[in-house]
């Protein structure tokens, strides 16, 4: 018996030392999806109000009457839409520049770790700070140069353009660290095979640079992807999603509706829907990837 | 390792500095205004033209910083949840990277793919069922609260690099002290552990920075003013209509300065656990 608890078999093993995993995403991830649905079949509240009542889609009604629901949708749409791309472009930018023969490289290696380190609720404050319509750095910079002046954060599209800049300047320096692990694994007798071949540089990024490097950017943008769909500490810290609700996202009306306004059945819906919207982003990349394989 | 460097556009000297010079000031930038900012008093902030290089440097801003809001408290905060979830993710994604790696298992790719799945789960659309949990079992406002859902923020990234990690190790080094006499725990336990430092300590350091940047749930679920983590706290420090900007500022630089240490020491590490977590998922 003794000897048995010593030296257990594979089997028992595996079962006890994957058991803390899973119990943990029991509990965190998959009881609450359950929860989750449940909820949004129902009239539920955060504070009082007596007993939840069975509503059955109503919620669902509620949601896709909901003009905020819509506006939140739209909002989370167009950051991705430009976040991730912007990312990608000036994370391939810096991942080129930095993966150039450097005598010391942990200057560069240090400044792509450091946005990525920094906290995103932290970004959002620092730019805030940058996007300040009077005393801002962006703003003093665009007068110094003859530019008209532009109250960011206080008109609709501009607050939009500034969480945009801001979000793009915060994950491209993880998309570039992404990158330039890829670059790096290109073997350099490829390009000197094209430069016997009397390859153009433009040809040299096109035809070998950009097809070896695709794996990475696939992964990257998958990554962004997911995290520009929930999106929440920049415009939260910029804007509260100001003006009006002109920079809110679907993560923000979330929190507003369970957090602040206490609508537990409502929000879990509004959660049901940013899942789906998720779920068919995710979908399409896998298609994408699978038919590319 | 050698890629095509010397076929790049910039192959001279002076344009690699200059490309340097480039990635540096893009990623140096914010802090080094904040830090600016940090030092200039609260009548010359407002000031047209602005200046850049503060004319009467201060350290005030960074008093206030103290006194205005519990800031040591938010540190504490922040340091106790981030280093707790790292212990936690590290013990949880340690054991699983180890029967994933190392037992005769039929399920191990399906394990894995679970546990990096879940990675792939928004845990935003899960706030609500999260905070109502956290409510049953009486845990808002501590810091186990957030410490178990952190752990599942970094499980897959820390399982993945720790399971490559565990690979690396030659299987015969346990095998023969196991023929020394070892149990096999005690070979997991004297031969695995010490030679899997290196892992574990990447895939702590990974964890440490997810705990420590996250924002939303430690918004929600710990909102007194005394449970604050350090995002939490120093956003709050505005009100709807006064920044304190200078003070913010310093607020901010109290609390880049540790994690930028800690990356700026251990960078080597850090890069090749993100990239391995990244390019293997």
């Amino acid at each position: 018996m003794l000897k048995q608890l010593r030296d257990p078999s594979d089997k028992v093993l595996g079962a006890l030392l994957l058991a803390p995993a899973f119990l943990l995403l029991a509990l965190i991830v998959v009881y609450p999806i359950g929860k989750l649905i449940g909820n949004s079949f129902f009239d539920l509240r955060l504070q009082g109000g007596g007993k939840a009542h069975w509503v059955g889609f109503e919620n669902y009604l509620l949601v896709v009457q909901d003009i905020d629901f819509w506006n939140a949708t739209l909002n989370t749409v167009i950051i991705t839409l430009v976040t991730v791309p912007g990312a990608l472009l000036v994370g391939l930018g810096l991942a080129l520049l930095a993966n150039l023969p450097f005598k010391r490289r942990w200057p560069v290696r240090l400044a792509l770790l450091l946005p990525w380190a920094l906290p995103l609720a932290f970004a959002g404050l620092i730019f805030a700070w940058f996007f300040h319509t009077e005393y801002g750095f962006v703003n003093d910079a665009i007068t110094r140069l003859g530019g008209p002046q532009t109250m960011w954060l206080l008109r609709p599209n501009w607050a939009m353009a500034a969480i945009c800049i801001s979000i793009i300047w915060k994950s491209s320096s993880f998309m570039a660290l992404i990158l330039l692990a890829g670059l790096q694994m290109i073997p350099a007798s490829l390009y000197e095979a094209a430069e016997v071949d009397g390859a153009s540089r433009w040809q040299q990024f096109r035809e070998i640079t950009l097809p070896m490097l695709m794996p990475s950017i696939i992964v990257a943008l998958i990554f962004r992807t997911i995290t520009a769909l929930q999106t929440f500490d920049i415009p939260y810290t910029m804007t509260r999603g100001g003006p009006g609700n002109a920079t809110e996202t679907l993560a923000m009306l979330i929190h507003k509706n369970s957090i602040e306004y206490g609508d537990i059945g409502y929000s879990s819906t509004l959660a049901v829907f940013m899942f789906l919207l998720s779920l068919v982003v995710t979908a399409i990349y896998l298609r994408r990837i699978s038919r590319s394989a | 390792m050698k890629a095509g460097y010397n076929h790049s556009v910039f192959s001279g000297p002076r344009l690699r500095f200059i490309a340097g010079a480039l990635v540096v000031i893009n990623g140096f930038f914010p802090a080094v205004w904040i830090l600016l900012t940090s030092l200039k008093t609260e009548a010359e902030l407002v000031t047209r033209p602005i200046s850049y290089l503060p004319r009467n440097p201060t350290l005030d801003n960074y008093i206030f910083a103290f006194t205005d809001q519990p800031l040591w408290r938010f540190i504490l905060n922040s340091v106790a949840v981030a280093g707790l979830s790292t212990v936690v993710t590290l013990f949880v994604s340690a054991l699983a990277a180890y029967a994933i790696a190392r037992l005769n298992l039929k399920l191990r790719q399906w394990v894995l793919t679970a546990i990096v799945a879940s990675s792939m789960f928004p845990l935003i659309t899960l706030l609500v069922p999260i905070f109502e949990t956290m409510r049953a079992f009486g845990l808002l406002n501590t810091y186990l609260a957030l410490v178990l859902p952190y752990t599942v923020l970094s499980l897959p990234v820390c399982t993945l690099v720790l399971v490559s990690f565990f690979q690396s190790i030659p299987r015969d080094l346990e095998n023969a002290a196991m023929i020394d006499g070892c149990t096999r725990l005690g070979a997991l336990w004297r031969v695995v552990v010490p030679l899997s430092a290196p892992g574990v300590f990447t895939a702590g350091i990974l964890s440490f920075v997810n705990a420590w940047d996250e924002f939303l749930l430690a918004l929600s679920l710990n909102s007194s003013p005394l449970m604050r983590t350090l995002p939490v706290g120093i956003t709050l420090y505005q009100t709807e209509f006064v920044f304190p900007w200078p003070v913010i500022s310093a607020a901010l630089v109290v609390a880049i300065v540790p994690i930028a240490i800690l990356i700026a020491v251990f960078q080597e590490r850090v890069v090749g656990g993100l990239t391995q977590g990244g390019l293997k998922g």
